[in-house]
């Protein structure tokens, strides 16, 4: 079975920092990782491949440091690995950027059975990729996928939807984007690192390789703009008070009655 | 893109050529001797629809008129059972002439109907289809205010 | 609503109908209010897309909470959602009545159905916004959502494809009243409905039925970290049930075992906007955060007095949740 998995390369979300007067994210210190969901969709892959014969492709849109994520892909087991880099996908939203993953899925050798991708990533959260590359190859999708099960010529997955437990057959070939509970990902013995830093090949594919035009990618071929970043309103302040717990207690309790969510306590005559 | 538009109720509506709707009348209810039904607008407060008419056999011989839902000249000798959230009325043979029946939903109410209605000239106004009903002939299929007769 | 075959001359505010597990999830409801409030700026209409079967009940539900009209297509074939299905049949409605803007629910259907429904009508689209507004000067829809874990609001719009799409966290919005009164307007388009075969749906179940109901809760007691272990976050229950109120938890409690996941507050969880929050024994993580910070008062209660939660409450006390919240219960029990 083959099995093409996208990527993305992300900042360690938590440990980023705002610098509030340039409205701009402070890289310096921030480590970048494989997208968390995007982990798990690749042991998905290797799983399958390990069980149903076949060869996983990586594939991840991103400036040349994306390598690094690609090679740690690597060594978690994938077969091959390109990474989609041009100065003209700069600046993309999700429309282009599925474009892009898009028409390099379209260009493997043979057409995989199976894309899969991680649900979101922790840095733009919208969880918009997947069903746009299954829109633009016009494939089956599943989103939140947490258990998958091989037929001859379809897939049985199982999901969470809005408070439903959905079983779902899919044909061949399909999208699927996986949450967390499919698997885990494996840790990677530092050895294989050490390998898929030193001697495995990286695939590189630009505009000219996936036979795109400026006007596709990148800012030009996106819809949506970010007019502004802002931070949220500034907060209330409350005054904070400190004392015993019985002191803390009785605040809580005039507040209480204040709001109206309690009676008043009777005045004793 | 072709579309059918009607109007719509909060509160109560009729099912028509698979189209909700407020209130309709087919034929002319002020006439004096021809068909008509009219399902009149149900106002926030009722639960019930209200019907009149005058109907027809399929020889266009007279059968009966409803008046908000209570047969009067009944020359067909129809039979009219209460039914749960609605009513029947049947032949004198015992065939069904017309069935209504009230869903209701949390905040509101839904009326189907069922039926086979011909006019004076025996021409077939309204009848079941699948999903309800199909009306044919000179109708309002909308009305908003329930009717005022001139 | 006319239909404009014209690029230029897009209108109307459309909302698409997410009616699965009504009454209970509401967020239809408050798009179709908020969505009053676009349209009214833009000068023209709200509509609710509904499509299903046996869908005359929740078209009358759109009307009595302010839709002013419903593009109805009710047909077997589309009965369950499915998002490949749907996707078809709103884009050839879409394209047929352009309308200004789309918007829906971020529910897990609508969170499927709209990136599709995007790409294939190529246009924009921003994800679980927490607020909208026209632009004054462009006309456009701002789009407000959070960025890098919610540190940041980018406000995002679309200039030049339309319709204009977002899709909206639940409880960012308030509903209208329902009012049994209103007369609107309802079209049914003539559209051919060609299943996709490729996917089916072979067993649907409920999932663990909703036990609360922390959006439409107006009071939200929710713990965190330092509310444990087990035994101390119980209080909280009682806590709960003496105010009338629902209990709400942070990730680390989830993740502690101490309450079900569909307790968890904030960007990945729920969004409440309570009369009342109290926050115990939370340090008030930006993930945890977004979820409440639209409540109308929030009391917070934390060991350390420079803890981030104390910035957005109205009343601050600094102790050990633990020891207050049961002196707090001594209190209730003697009064209530």
């Amino acid at each position: 079975m083959n099995i093409a998995v996208c990527i993305k390369q992300v900042p360690d979300v938590p440990s980023i920092r705002i610098d509030k007067q340039r409205m701009t994210i402070i890289r310096e210190g921030v480590e970048s990782i494989i997208n968390p969901l995007d982990c798990v969709a690749l042991e998905a892959a290797v799983d399958l491949r390990d069980k149903e014969g076949g060869f996983v492709t990586v594939l991840s849109m991103g400036p040349p440091q994306s390598e690094e994520a690609l090679r740690e892909a690597l060594a978690a087991g994938a077969d091959q690995a390109i990474l989609l880099t041009d100065p003209n996908f700069a600046g993309a939203d999700t429309l282009a950027t599925s474009h892009v993953l898009a028409r390099a899925i379209s260009k493997l050798e043979p057409f995989p059975d199976l894309v899969l991708c991680g649900s979101q990533t922790i840095d733009s959260d919208t969880g918009h990729v997947a069903p746009q590359i299954a829109q633009e190859l016009d494939l089956p999708q599943v989103c939140g996928v947490n258990e998958v099960h091989v037929e001859k010529d379809f897939f049985v997955v199982k999901r969470v939807s809005d408070r439903f437990l959905d079983t779902i057959r899919i044909s061949m070939p399909a999208v699927l984007a996986v949450s967390s509970e499919l698997c885990v990902p494996r840790h990677i013995p530092f050895g294989h690192l050490e390998k898929a830093f030193s001697d495995c090949n990286i695939i590189r594919w630009g505009m000219n390789d996936l036979e795109l035009n400026p006007e596709e990618v990148g800012l030009k071929g996106s819809a949506t703009w970010v007019a502004r970043l802002h931070t949220p309103p500034p907060k209330r302040k409350g005054e904070i008070l400190s004392g015993s717990p019985q002191i803390l207690a009785g605040h809580l309790v005039k507040k209480l009655e204040a709001m109206g969510i309690i009676d008043e306590e009777e005045k004793k005559p | 893109m072709k579309d059918t538009e009607s109007l719509i109720s909060a509160h109560h509506n009729y099912l028509v050529n698979n189209v909700l709707t407020p209130g309709f009348i087919l034929g002319d209810p002020s006439s004096k001797d021809t068909f008509y039904l009219l399902a009149d607008v149900v106002l926030p407060g009722e639960s019930t629809p209200r019907f009149s008419a005058r109907l027809f056999d399929n020889r266009g011989c007279f059968l009966l008129e409803l008046d908000w839902n209570r047969i009067r000249r009944n020359s067909g000798r129809c039979p009219y059972q209460s039914l749960p959230g609605g009513f029947r009325i049947l032949y004198d043979s015992g065939d069904p002439l017309l069935s209504v029946r009230t869903e209701s939903f949390p905040n509101g109410y839904l009326t189907h109907i069922q039926g086979k209605l011909y006019d004076q000239n025996a021409k077939v106004r309204m009848e079941t289809s699948y999903a309800g009903i199909r009306v044919y002939g000179e109708a309002q299929l909308s009305i908003q205010v329930p009717y005022q007769p001139k | 609503m006319k239909k404009k075959r014209n690029r230029n001359s897009a209108q109307g505010v459309w909302i698409f109908g997410d009616y699965r597990n009504y009454f209970q999830d509401r967020v239809t409801l408050q798009l179709i209010s908020k969505g009053r409030d676009l349209a009214q700026t833009l000068e023209t209409e709200v509509a609710v897309l509904v499509l299903g079967e046996g869908i005359h009940q929740y078209a009358m539900e759109y009307v009595a909470h302010g839709a002013d009209v419903i593009i109805a297509v009710n047909d077997s074939r589309l009965k369950e959602y499915q998002v490949e299905t749907y996707t078809t049949v709103v884009a050839e409605i879409v394209e047929s009545y352009q309308p200004e803007i789309l918007l829906g629910g971020a529910t897990s259907f609508g969170r499927e159905l709209f990136p599709r429904l995007a790409k294939r009508l190529n246009t924009g689209l921003s994800a679980d916004c927490v607020a909208l507004e026209i632009d004054p000067d462009s006309g456009l829809l701002i789009q407000t959502t959070p960025a890098f874990g919610g540190e940041m609001l980018a406000d995002v719009v679309t200039p030049n494809h339309r319709p204009q799409m977002a899709t909206v966290h639940p409880g960012i919005f308030k509903e209208r009243p329902h009012d049994s009164s209103i007369l609107g307007r309802i079209l049914y388009p003539e559209i051919d409905i060609r299943p996709d075969e490729r996917i089916q749906l072979v067993r649907s179940r409920p999932h663990r039925t909703g036990k609360t109901n922390l959006e439409g809760a107006d009071i939200v007691v929710a713990g965190g970290r330092g509310m444990g272990p087990k035994e101390e976050f119980d209080m909280l229950y009682e806590l709960a049930e003496l105010l009338g109120g629902e209990v709400g938890a942070t990730r680390p409690a989830i993740r502690a075992g101490w309450a079900d996941e569909e307790r968890l507050l904030g960007q990945t969880g729920k969004t409440v906007k309570p009369k009342l929050l109290l926050s115990l024994g939370t340090s008030g993580a930006l993930q945890y955060t977004a979820g409440i910070q639209g409540a109308e008062t929030i009391i917070a209660v934390n060991r350390d007095p420079n803890a981030p939660i104390f910035k957005m409450a109205d009343l601050a006390l600094e102790g050990d949740a633990r020891s207050i919240i049961a002196a707090l219960l001594e209190e209730l029990r003697k009064r209530l």
